[in-house]
């Protein structure tokens, strides 16, 4: 899965860790996602879409 | 485990294994004290027997009670592959050592070793699995 988190975190001047925070994860976790090496579960992605106010797919999106 | 970071279920996984080590020593100790001064025989010797092995079973469940307890799904994620890496290489390797058993007359390779076997593998791998998903 692809994945605009870097952008999101960059327009809020938030770090991997700050970000971790808010989702109350590791900073490992939001990283891994983050690379789009660990795809996050249905409420994670939730969790995600929530601290950034934004949608689901707006966050993810499919790899071509 | 070094992979466990520092949140409320890693800190109670850490203070529950500490206490079920220190219940192995004792239950060991003891063992080994009656063993040696009373020569038990009968349950009794079965069931002094068994009893080291009882913490040391329980530090599955410990890092199962921590899998149930932690809240973030990547460090479980990171856990569960651990231990299936710890199953793989204990199978892996007490079957190859099993072989070298029947056909070259290896030394015998006492099962309580399995244990360190697999928590060896679980150790190695998880830095390796937190490196892949860097």
């Amino acid at each position: 899965m692809k994945n605009r988190l870097r952008v999101l975190r960059a327009e809020r001047e938030w770090s991997q860790a700050d970000l971790a925070e808010r989702l109350e994860v590791s900073r490992q976790s939001v990283n891994a996602i983050e690379t789009g090496k660990y795809d996050p579960s249905l409420p994670l992605a939730f969790k995600l879409a929530r601290v950034f106010e934004t949608t689901i797919e707006a966050i993810f999106s499919e790899e071509k | 485990m070094g992979c466990i970071t520092n949140n409320p279920a890693a800190r109670r996984y850490y203070r529950r294994l500490i206490v079920t080590l220190l219940l192995y020593a004792v239950t060991l100790a003891v063992s080994i004290v009656v063993f040696v001064h009373f020569r038990p025989t009968g349950p009794l010797a079965y069931a002094l027997a068994i009893l080291p092995a009882i913490p040391v079973i329980g530090i599955l469940a410990v890092f199962g009670l921590y899998l149930a307890e932690e809240k973030d799904e990547f460090q479980r994620f990171i856990g569960v592959q651990a231990m299936l890496w710890g199953i793989g290489g204990q199978l892996a390797v007490t079957t190859v050592w099993g072989f070298l058993e029947s056909f070259v007359h290896v030394p015998h390779l006492n099962p309580i070793n399995n244990f360190a076997i697999f928590w060896a593998f679980v150790g190695v791998s998880i830095p390796v699995l937190l490196a892949r998903y860097k």
